[in-house]
């Protein structure tokens, strides 16, 4: 692979665009390309990547420009093609026709598509072009969530794609996840699975609790910092509906109804209440005259916003204590064995985390590493392997997975009992992940 | 001293963490810190409680500040909150400012060549982001002479290491552009290795030689006459162990893990000197000196004394870079050039990862950064990995002999060790 001196960025206004961009310029030392809509948009573009890795140095080296104007010759002399414009192919596709046109033999061409299929971009390219082209999926923002999923295609070369990996690893800083050109690859597939599974429970669950429930019974000790539903308002239920969507359509798996959009969610869309990023969603914060703020959350059996409930369900509080006093096997051994329905939620939930995750290996990943970086450094989740080893291996985790009727992945059947399950403990130290 | 204290490992907490955003405390810090170095290590609590019976076992606890931070004291009896095998086992805490830790390690090396105790645990721990850092800057100035030097003083520390730069660069006339060049490049080979130390709190950030330079603005502001925030360290939550063994021990130890005794480190010299309190009067003493710190210089030659070594043979350093200037007078110190030019050494790559005489290649307080009373515990564990040629990436090839300087205050404690084979 050639050496990345010179590197284009379409899209460079986006919160993505500007934030690679100031990864790619800071980290690679590499001359970037800002090119957006107008010049003007680049330059804001230029302005935003300075702020997100908070050095002054990369401004000097990043050149701003339009697609009208810059496009063709700023690809001619780029080692690297970074692609960051709108999530369709309608979008991608003309932009790829131009690139293919004037890049230089050799020159790397990335998206930073979440979901759609790199095979299919890729055939806007001649043979050169096919065999440098990738997913490279940052995650947002970029200098502080360093995930890179590198998604290859069957027309990759595979000593590029080292190469690449390489560079994105030991140059800028990436964790690097290497996926197959597969629906939502693997971090979104697996984190979105589980997000719109428990989004189906609230509606089933409405009048217990609903939304605000099933955050809590996901809360913190199950590993993430933030409750899935959450995390789907503050990324939009926009995007969640293209996510969940297009994995719908495109993947026939054991958890392929769990992937259907809740109706509640699409009303929230249609009446443009997508989250935090429009005000409200699955839940508002309402700023009242005296400065205080209120959360409420969306009632799906009314329609309306009720002021967010607190819970008190002891076995959470138990275990929330046990990982606040760092004994994380102790917080499972509550979760293993506590009764009634929400423990039951919480049982069904870790497994069928845990239980997709190893299933992808195989179909959207080559090893389980590779599902648990996209977990752990993607998401902030503790990933599926950790989890084994925290329930107390493979056995007992059969043993909760075979309760809550979910089915047990071939990978964990064969695990042996005794040995560590989690092999990145160098790299990502899971326990950091769970939250008391 | 070198046949009397063996170290037999230890093991850190992860220095990003972030352990009040994890909702969890100093106290479960110190169980996972004390769970993880004793499983690395090969001991158990069922070990431990054995060496009870017979009184062979002590813990030892460095703690700059856990009253203002955690609102706890009393740190030395914590252990036995992490296990009850724990429990009877003589324990205390150490304070010396940033060199809390080291004083934890004199302490139990100590006990150990008095043969009180035949195996004794040293944990140092710091959690510091309970409170915002202005708050933090004040409680830090208690580890200068507060009434007089922090009181009212915007992060009193930048300031006083500032000082120290003035000093070197009127002291030894030397070009501020190339006095400024070479702190910028103290702060690139230390962000450099920490990129390569797994356990790192910068491991993830950027630095490079350019962003150094580039002093000033928003970005990189001043925070201490003329250093920046890249001349600091920053402070973070983190415990690190070491654990230490009489020789007896270590023969137990050595057969019950298939180890050779020859193959486990010793520590073969310590240092200890407390220089005036306040830095003007450091400043004051040093008129006249070669060395702008001769008591840190005097602690590194009574090192080198007890362990009849000298600098020829020390392969790895681990300083306390609390700033880049205090890593910049460490280097004369050491003996690695004559004071006045450290410049040189630093210019022609010595203290460089793969450079002759290298210098904190876990990337030290700047890159691994510095929970206070954790820090010399943790120098102390880098230099055991050096010298058993298991610090993976960071390791210096063929490291024999190492070197610590762990300081407190603006250089007022100094504590130096040396451990090799």
């Amino acid at each position: 692979m050639r050496e990345i001196k010179t590197v284009t960025i379409l899209g460079a206004n986006g919160a993505m665009g500007s934030g690679s961009a100031g990864v790619i310029a800071a980290f690679g030392g590499a001359k970037v390309h800002m090119l957006a809509r107008d010049v003007e948009k680049a330059k804001q573009g230029i302005e935003a990547a300075v702020a997100s890795v908070k050095t002054d140095t990369i401004r000097a080296r990043m050149i701003p420009g339009s697609y009208d104007a810059d496009l063709e010759k700023a690809v001619a002399e780029s080692d690297w093609v970074f692609e960051l414009v709108a999530e369709s192919y309608e979008v991608k596709e003309p932009i790829n026709t131009r690139i293919a046109k004037a890049r230089r033999p050799g020159t790397i061409v990335s998206t930073v598509s979440s979901g759609l299929s790199i095979g299919r971009l890729a055939k806007a390219y001649d043979e050169d072009g096919q065999k440098h082209y990738y997913g490279t999926h940052f995650f947002n923002p970029p200098y502080k969530m360093i995930l890179c999923e590198l998604v290859t295609h069957s027309g990759n070369d595979k000593k590029v794609t080292q190469a690449l990996g390489e560079y994105l690893d030991k140059v800028l800083g990436r964790a690097v996840v290497y996926t197959n050109d597969t629906p939502a690859f693997a971090g979104n597939r697996i984190g979105f699975q589980l997000m719109n599974e428990v989004a189906h429970f609230a509606e089933k669950y409405a009048d217990k609790g609903g939304i605000a429930l099933m955050d809590e019974i996901m809360s913190g000790y199950t590993g993430r910092a933030m409750g899935p539903l959450a995390t789907a308002d503050f990324v939009g239920l926009d995007v969640h509906k293209a996510i969940v969507d297009n994995i719908y359509d495109n993947t026939k798996d054991e958890a392929h109804e769990t992937f259907k959009l809740p109706g509640y969610f699409q009303k929230l869309i249609d009446a443009g209440k997508l989250g935090m990023k429009s005000g409200g969603g699955l839940t508002k914060v309402v700023k009242h005259a005296d400065g205080k703020r209120e959360k409420f959350v969306y009632n799906i059996k009314t329609g309306e916003y009720d002021p967010y409930p607190k819970f008190d369900i002891p076995f959470i509080k138990e275990a929330r204590q046990k990982i606040k006093d760092s004994d994380y096997k102790g917080a499972m051994d509550i979760v293993k064995n506590a009764s009634g329905f929400e423990a039951e939620i919480a049982r069904y939930f870790i497994s069928r985390y845990i239980s997709y995750s190893l299933s992808l290996v195989g179909e959207v990943v080559d090893t389980k590493e590779n599902t648990d970086g996209a977990m752990g450094f993607g998401f902030n989740w503790v990933p599926a392997s950790a989890f084994v080893d925290f329930l107390g291996g493979p056995k007992e985790t059969i043993k909760m997975m075979e309760q809550s009727k979910i089915p047990v992945p071939k990978l964990l059947k064969d695990a042996k009992e005794g040995k560590k399950f989690y092999e990145l403990g160098d790299k990502l130290d899971a326990r950091s992940l769970f939250k008391g | 001293m070198s046949e009397k204290v063996f170290v037999l490992g230890g093991e850190q907490t992860d220095f990003q963490r972030n352990w009040t955003k994890e909702g969890k405390t100093f106290m479960s810090m110190m169980r996972e810190v004390l769970d993880d170095a004793l499983e690395k290590v090969g001991i158990s609590y069922d070990e431990i409680k054995r060496l009870n019976k017979e009184n062979r076992v002590a813990v030892f606890v460095g703690n700059f500040d856990a009253e203002q931070y955690a609102n706890q004291g009393h740190l030395g009896a914590f252990l036995t909150e992490v296990n009850p095998a724990l429990y009877g086992v003589p324990g205390a805490r150490y304070e010396a400012a940033c060199a809390s830790g080291s004083v934890a390690l004199d302490a139990a090396i100590t006990h150990i060549r008095a043969e009180d105790y035949d195996l004794a645990i040293v944990l140092g721990v710091e959690v510091m982001k309970t409170v915002s850092s202005s708050v933090g800057g004040d409680f830090l100035g208690t580890a200068a002479y507060y009434d007089k030097e922090a009181k009212g003083v915007q992060f009193p520390f930048p300031k006083l290491f500032g000082k120290l730069a003035d000093v070197i660069l009127e002291r030894y006339e030397l070009k501020e552009e190339r006095f400024m060049d070479a702190l910028a490049e103290i702060s690139r080979i230390n962000y450099a290795n920490a990129k390569r130390n797994p356990k790192a709190q910068t491991r993830t950030w950027f630095m490079n030689k350019e962003h150094a330079m580039a002093r000033g603005g928003d970005n990189n502001m001043a925070v201490g006459g003329r250093l920046c925030i890249t001349d600091c360290s920053q402070v973070t939550d983190g415990a690190a162990v070491t654990i230490l063994a009489s020789k007896d021990y270590t023969k137990e130890y050595a057969k019950k893990t298939g180890r050779k005794v020859d193959d486990i480190p010793r520590v073969k010299g310590w240092g200890h000197r407390v220089a005036p309190i306040t830095f003007e009067a450091k400043k004051q003493e040093s008129v006249g000196d070669k060395y702008i710190l001769p008591w840190t210089r005097q602690t590194v030659k009574d090192a080198y004394k007890r362990a009849d070594l000298d600098v020829k043979h020390i392969d790895v350093f681990e300083t306390h870079d609390c700033f880049t200037s205090s890593e910049y007078a460490a280097i004369s110190a050491f003996g690695i050039s004559e004071p006045g030019k450290e410049h040189i050494a630093i210019e022609e790559g010595t203290i460089d990862f793969g450079g002759k005489k290298p210098i904190n290649p876990s990337g030290g307080l700047i890159g691994v950064g510095h929970p206070v009373g954790a820090s010399g515990v943790r120098m102390m564990l880098d230099l055991y990995k050096q010298v058993t040629n298991t610090a993976g990436d960071y390791q210096v090839k063929g490291a024999k002999n190492g070197l610590m300087l762990n300081i407190g205050g603006s250089a007022t404690t100094n504590f130096v060790f040396i451990l090799g084979k």
